[in-house]
């Protein structure tokens, strides 16, 4: 399906175009891997909404991005159960490794490191969100190995954003 | 009705008025920041909590509403501390740079700030500063984020007054910005509205910026010249120099909202194409001399064509005063009735008059909106009076009014509309009728058999359906109704089909009384004195009235009054006398204040019929085209340097207030109307602005009783003398020919409405270049896109304009907007042809013109 | 052990699916209603149940149905709370991932109940794994003719949709969800209207969390005196509770409610790390007051909580171990709500930002006397002047913390420095 279609479809869901501002960005992101101007603009005129109504919902929400992101967008919850479990060692010991500090990217591309507000999986605290996939119960170690793991995937996969565009059901 | 108790006074309200309504009426200051008034409560900025007795927290006054037996404190130890800790909140991160801010001295931040305020913050870790430097969002609007304190008054005005959804606000929490579509309010309908409504110095005018400060203003409240709405606003001048409009009180018909060309569109009086001095033609050519030889080269003119007809045309821009004295003059100095009030058409007065005199309203807008329906036939009333759609738009969003829509042109307001017919260029007529026959088909008992065969007999058996289903919904709208506002626009009248289309709107108003609706009907007039030169008599049919000048009885008291006799003879209106000047026959031509080699629909027609005139007088502020052509021009006040009054379309009498002296040698227009008729030995009398008013409320009827104190802040309505309808029905007129051809309509865009606007230096900044609108089937057929440079032509001439689709415009229609001075617009048009049959085709690449310095890009 | 009605699932393999669940019993609860009772019946059962909303407000459940009106001529709308955003909260994302039936089957009869026949599903952008269970989900009970038209052969159709939030805490307070389905900026609305009467595009809504709805079909099954037996009878049932932080055994955990929470953190979740002691454990969510070592005897329901001056919220029990300073898990909570305030009313946009500023120097060591009267006045400036419950959760926390633990604060200004650095 192109992305106009599947904007459509999503649309269909509501008896308003304008409630389907939020389902195409998600929809426009996963196809064009963020969010500048024109893009917001063809979502807009998709949906027949105005073009304000959707900027305003591209930078109100944090899971929207106008800006490029690496293709490994580390998401690091820094909320309160995860400091409790040691995110704060951790995003230090990523700052290091990596070598770019928190927001971002580093310059081959690959890892856009940020803190974000509480995962809602405490139980695995600290947890990581790549892409679409949370890591719980993360030590430095178990940190090393997941770079290592994603950096043996990004050769396989142009970017993880369309790795996970998988079907339902997984 | 509850009673509430605020601060131990004890008040009836209206069932649902909320805390702060109850409380203003109190005069208790309750302090606000977020609140509007004409819009639902949003309370999100605090200041305006309040005790009520049996609540655990502190409410918003603003959103609570009152019930019986409230008792409410607002002037409590603990609201003083809320007030000062919101405030203090406030300040915490805002820039505090008041002596470089534009709105020092009128804030109210800092108005509040000195009421309710702390007196020292305790705040001292750094800043949040979003932006260095200020956004230019459009050529007229800038702002400055740091300033904002979020109230989205702004926002809300944009979007749900003005409907316009060019501003918003984009991320959250401390981030929060207001701003535009990616930083940029380009496409914006440049109102201004976000300004005015902006507390503090975060949106600001950008023309005005770092001019003045408002104490060294001297402020004037009068009234909009540029549309028939009739918006007051408050001009800014210092030392006679034009510094800014706004609209901050909460009076007249727009209570604080405005539009582009009110706001903004005033600069015109700074235009460089003034007349200095008085200038006669010598050679060919026109040269600046005295007042007093002008005065002895118009005296021997005028003696020479005495034996020729005479003719008046006057804008209908002028105010009341003026327009008086106009027909005045020309009808006890000149001897005629030959005059008329527009330079764009003639109107069938004869099926105008019983339809203005029978059902117009003379009542304020807000409340004919308030009707159950409102029908809004032709034009674009976004465009056209842009104020008056804001109310509209209130009326179907917050009314629950509902819009009926009936025009070629879409608009912006059919999204809010309940039932929109979309008539082809030049049907509205047919679709009027078939309106009507769809009425009478619902209707059915609701109509006496008696009225029904009267009916029938002139209408024939009503053909429902024709053209669409769009005219039966409309009939069953009006049908359910108990109350119908028909709101016309004035676009009717320019076309050839203007009296068959007021015919149909009259037999329409018949039945709709014959149901017994209550009724209203206003015009939507592009001029901003349209009504009152209606009113005023300057009209060759009509004198002061709107009483036909064949009537004898009004003839003669006028006469006694005025000391001179009146021709009995109806006179020529423009079209008639532009024919006189073709055939010859025109003698001494006035034209007061209008334009009509730009206006008039045939410029090689009008340009024909003035040259064959023995003599042009032109009185005018500016250099017009017209009186490039003129053997004796004269130097007349402009807007703002004369005082008077308008009548708007709600048939709203208000002063127009002068702020200056006129410029140069230009003289006021009643004082050149003395001089013209010194010249002739007479005198008119009385020859000032108040007695004249005087005079008319005494001798026109809508007027009686007015006086010039009495025109308070909100003006005072003129009064409708009515009379019973003829019960006349007309036939209905033929079906729409299909000519299967392109047809091009004119008429107002939303930054031009005619000659001020043109001289507008910041209206044709912000307007860019003039369009060509088209909808999306005719250019995808033509091969055109969107933004290219297209030719329209037609058998009289072609012009080159940037092609801009519509998708809600209906097939076939091409419309131009008027008076992009560039395009000379009237030259593609004939005489007695509207709509206007065009071809568009594609530019030649090689030939397109380099427009991008016109076009504004933003910083 | 307390009988596992809601997690009954959650640990079998495949026990996401619908033949797993249909298994277990699943989907008689909707067989039962649409055979057995009138959509009044259903909603007066949930009331006799005395359930109590589970997404933190705890308002009955039955009462905010009865609230709906009816004939209104426009569509009736449930929307399903599962934002889950509290921090310390992930009970929600559990049920969706590993028994998305119970969660589908609680909104059709509660959509039975109150006449609706179209539901959203508002979960949190971040939770894919669980949206995609939810979507399979969803199409499997589709498939099986729990949603649709003419449902189990009888009138009732019914149809569940998802939307994705996409990283906004304030999408989970009800309103300023609807506003976010609508298209627009999450900002809370004024009440009245309630959602009940005005909610979703003007029209009758209910807004329930997923564990609330979740309920449901075991009040069905099981008839309210049952549910209403399990815990204090004005907050009974069975609960969820969510173990974070310093704690040894982290998890989800079904007991009842009222258990108390020193039984709860020490017992069930097997109590400190070793060789720490729990210094102050937060109850329900970051939202509420934290609660000193002293006070852990109180029962985790609404009112006890209450009583002692925090709250249930969404029984997020987040546990802080004494090697933890407690300026930084305050600062660290309030720069959380100072991120996710929405922007709309100036206490909360003003007030925190503030408050954080003045918190991240106290714990930088950089805080000056009167800072902490200036937190206590910002306090007071914030706390029931804000538009919607975020600001206020801020500063009941913040003057919790201040109140228990003001000797760690003050350390902080006198010493200069962090005493746990
Ligand atoms: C700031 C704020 C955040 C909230 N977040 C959630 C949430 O993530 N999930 C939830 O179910 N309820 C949340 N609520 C509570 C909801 O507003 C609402 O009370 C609840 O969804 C109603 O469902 P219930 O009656 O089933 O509990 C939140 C409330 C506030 C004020
Ligand atoms: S309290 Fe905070 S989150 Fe709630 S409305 Fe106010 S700004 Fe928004
Ligand atoms: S005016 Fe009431 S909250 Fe702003």
């Amino acid at each position: 399906m192109t992305m106009r279609e599947k904007i459509e479809e999503a649309a269909a869901r509501y008896p308003d175009q304008r409630s389907a501002i939020m389902p195409a960005l998600l929809i426009a992101q996963r196809e064009r891997g963020h969010l500048p101007g024109p893009v917001l603009e063809e979502v807009a005129d998709i949906l027949g909404v105005e073009r304000i109504w959707v900027y305003e919902l591209a930078t109100f929400y944090t899971l929207f991005h106008t800006e490029p992101v690496g293709t490994f967008h580390l998401q690091l919850c820094d909320n309160v159960s995860c400091m409790l479990c040691g995110s704060e060692d951790l995003l230090k010991h990523l700052e290091t490794v990596l070598g770019i500090m928190k927001g971002d990217t580093t310059p081959d591309g690959l890892f856009t490191l940020c803190t974000v507000e509480c995962l809602g999986a405490c139980e695995m605290a600290p947890v990581m969100q790549v892409g679409d996939d949370y890591h719980g119960a993360l030590d430095v170690a178990r940190m090393d190995a997941l770079l290592d793991s994603l950096r043996a995937t990004a050769g396989r996969v142009a970017s993880v954003e369309h790795a996970s565009a998988r079907p339902p059901g997984e | 009705m509850p009673k509430v108790t605020i601060d131990e006074q004890t008040l009836e309200v209206e069932a649902g008025s909320t805390v702060l309504q109850g409380a203003r009426r109190l005069g208790i200051d309750i302090p606000t920041f977020c609140y509007l008034k004409r819009l639902p409560p949003l309370a999100s900025c605090r200041m305006c909590l309040v005790e009520i007795e049996g609540q655990r927290k502190l409410q918003p006054s603003c959103a609570t509403a009152v019930t019986d037996g409230m008792v409410v404190r607002t002037n409590t130890p603990l609201i003083d501390e809320t007030r000062s800790s919101m405030l203090d909140m406030l300040l915490a991160n805002h820039p505090l740079d008041c002596p470089i801010c534009d709105k020092g001295g009128e804030c109210e931040l800092q108005d509040m700030v000195m009421a309710y305020g702390p007196r020292r913050s305790e705040f001292h870790d750094p800043k949040r500063v979003f932006h260095s430097r200020d956004i230019r969002l459009s050529p007229v609007i800038i702002m400055n984020v740091n300033r904002c304190i979020q109230c989205q008054r702004c926002v809300r005005m944009c979007e749900e007054v003005v409907g316009a959804v060019a501003l918003g606000t984009v991320e959250k929490g401390m981030d929060t910005a207001v701003t535009g579509f990616e930083g940029s309010l380009a496409s914006c309908d440049q109102c201004g509205n976000c300004v005015e409504v902006c507390p503090v110095g975060a949106l600001m005018s950008f023309p005005y910026r770092y001019k003045a400060r408002p104490w060294d203003l001297a402020e004037t409240d009068t009234i909009c010249p540029h549309c028939g709405t009739g918006c007051q606003l408050t001009v800014g001048a210092r030392k006679g120099e034009f510094m800014r409009v706004r609209s901050k009180q909460e009076h007249g018909v727009n209570r604080e909202t405005l539009c582009v060309r009110g706001r903004f569109g005033l600069d015109f009086i700074e235009s460089r194409d003034r007349i200095k001095r008085p200038m006669i033609r010598r050679d060919g050519v026109l040269v600046p001399v005295s007042w007093d030889e002008a005065g002895d080269y118009l005296r021997r003119r005028l003696s020479t064509v005495t034996n020729k007809a005479a003719g008046g045309l006057a804008s209908p821009r002028l105010p009341n005063e003026v327009l008086y004295q106009f027909q005045k003059l020309m009808r006890t100095v000149f001897r005629t009735n030959d005059i008329d009030c527009s330079s764009r058409w003639s109107m069938p007065f004869d099926t105008l008059g019983p339809l203005l005199t029978a059902f117009y309203s003379r009542a304020p807008l807000d409340e004919v909106i308030g009707n159950n329906c409102v029908l809004v036939v032709g034009g674009n009333v976004t465009e056209e009076n842009p104020v008056t759609e804001y109310l509209l738009r209130d009326g179907a969003r917050r009314r629950q009014t509902g819009l009926l829509m009936l025009s070629a042109r879409p608009s912006r307001l059919d999204a809010d509309a309940r039932v929109v017919v979309r008539v082809p260029p030049g049907g509205e007529a047919v679709s009027i009728a078939a309106v009507v026959a769809g009425l009478v088909a619902a209707a059915g008992e609701a109509l006496s058999g008696d009225a029904l065969a009267t009916i029938e007999a002139k209408i024939g058996r009503p053909v429902v359906n024709a053209g669409g289903d769009g005219p039966a919904r409309l009939a069953a709208a009006l049908k359910d109704a108990h109350s119908v506002t028909v709101l016309v626009s004035v676009d009717l009248l320019r076309s050839p089909e203007a009296r068959a289309t007021l015919q149909q709107l009259n037999n329409l108003l018949q039945v709709l009384r014959l149901l017994d609706k209550g009724l209203a009907i206003q015009f939507l007039f592009d001029r901003a004195n349209q009504m009152g030169a209606w009113d005023m008599g300057v009209l060759p049919a009509a004198l002061p009235g709107l009483r036909a000048v064949a009537d004898g009885a009004v003839r003669t008291a006028l006469a006694r009054n005025w000391g001179a006799e009146i021709p009995s003879e109806p006179g020529a209106d423009l079209d008639a006398m532009l024919d006189l000047c073709v055939g010859g026959r025109m003698g001494a031509l006035y034209i007061a204040g209008t334009d009509p080699l730009i206006s008039y629909p045939d410029r090689a027609f009008v340009q024909r019929a003035l040259g064959a005139t023995d003599l042009l007088i032109v009185q005018d502020a500016f250099l017009t085209d017209t009186a490039g052509l003129a053997e004796v021009v004269l130097p007349a006040a402009g807007y703002g340097e004369e005082s008077g009054t308008f009548t708007n379309n709600e048939g709203r009498t208000q002063k127009v207030r002068k702020f200056r002296e006129p410029a140069f040698e230009a003289r006021g227009n009643l004082a050149i109307f003395d001089f013209v008729a010194a010249l002739r030995n007479q005198a008119l009398r009385p020859s000032t602005q108040g007695e004249i008013f005087d005079e008319i409320a005494r001798l026109v009827p809508a007027y009686q009783g007015l006086t010039q104190d009495g025109l308070g802040a909100d003006g005072a309505f003129t009064k409708a003398v009515p009379t019973p309808p003829a019960g006349e029905f007309f036939a209905p007129p033929p079906a729409l020919k299909e000519t299967g051809r392109l047809m091009l309509i004119t008429g107002d865009g939303l930054f031009h409405n005619g000659y001020l606007s043109e001289r507008s230096e910041i209206l044709n900044t912000v307007a860019n270049d003039p369009y060509v609108a088209m909808s999306a089937q005719d250019t995808a057929q033509l091969g055109l896109s969107d933004g290219e440079q297209v030719i329209v032509r037609s058998a009289q001439g072609e012009l080159t304009a940037q092609l801009k689709v519509d998708r809600r415009f209906p097939k076939g229609l091409v419309f131009v907007p008027e008076n992009y001075r560039a395009l000379r617009l009237n030259s593609l048009m004939r005489r007695g042809e509207y709509p206007c049959p065009v071809e568009v085709q594609k530019v030649h690449a090689a030939l397109e013109v380099d427009r991008t310095s016109r076009i504004w890009r933003g910083v | 052990m307390f009988e596992q009605v809601l997690l009954k699932n959650v640990d079998v393999p495949g026990g996401h699916l619908l033949s797993s669940y249909e298994a277990g019993g699943g989907y008689q609860a909707l067989a039962k209603v649409l055979r057995e009772y009138t959509p009044d019946e259903v909603v007066n059962l949930v009331k006799q149940s005395n359930l109590r909303g589970r997404g933190g407000a705890g308002f009955p459940t039955g009462m905010k149905w009865s609230f709906v009106p009816k004939r209104t001529g426009k569509p009736t709308y449930l929307c399903c709370n599962a934002d889950e955003g509290e921090p310390g909260t992930f009970k929600d994302r559990i049920i969706m991932e590993r028994d998305p039936h119970q969660l589908i089957e609680g909104l059709a009869v509660s959509a039975y109940a109150i006449g609706a026949e179209t539901a959203y599903v508002y979960i949190r952008g971040e939770y894919v794994t669980a949206i995609r269970r939810l979507e399979q989900a969803i199409a499997e009970a589709h498939a099986k003719g729990y949603l649709g038209t003419r449902i189990l052969g009888s009138d009732f159709k019914f149809a569940v949709h998802i939307h994705c939030g996409a990283g906004a805490y304030i999408c989970g307070e009800e309103t300023a969800m609807l506003e976010s389905l609508e298209g627009k900026r999450a900002q809370p609305r004024l009440k009245p209207p309630f959602p009940a009467v005005a909610g979703l595009y003007a029209s009758p809504t209910v807004i329930n969390n997923v564990e609330t709805l979740a309920c449901v079909p075991h009040i069905v099954v099981r008839g309210p005196d049952w549910f209403r037996g399990i815990g204090p009878n004005k907050s009974p049932g069975p609960k969820l509770y969510c173990l974070s932080g310093q704690v040894r055994k982290p998890g989800l955990y079904e007991l009842p409610m009222g258990i108390p929470l020193r039984e709860l953190v020490e017992d069930h979740a097997g109590g400190p790390l070793p060789g720490r002691k729990i210094k102050a454990v937060i109850p329900g969510g970051v939202s509420a007051p934290v609660i000193p070592q002293h006070g852990l005897n109180v029962g985790m329901d609404f009112d006890s909580l209450a009583a002692v001056g925090s709250m249930l919220g969404s029984a997020g029990v987040v546990v802080i171990d004494d090697s933890t300073c407690m300026v930084k898990v305050a600062t660290r909570i309030i720069e959380f709500f100072h991120h996710e305030s929405c922007g709309k009313c100036t206490p909360c946009r003003e007030g925190l930002n503030w408050v954080v500023k003045v918190l991240r120097r106290i714990e930088a060591g950089e805080g000056v006397p009167g800072d902490l009267e200036q937190l206590e006045k910002l306090c007071k400036g914030i706390f029931g002047n804000t538009f919607c419950a975020l600001g206020d959760g801020a500063a009941m926390g913040l003057r919790a913390a201040l109140a228990h633990f003001r000797d760690e604060f003050v350390a902080h200004i006198e010493e200069r420095r962090c005493p746990f650095h």
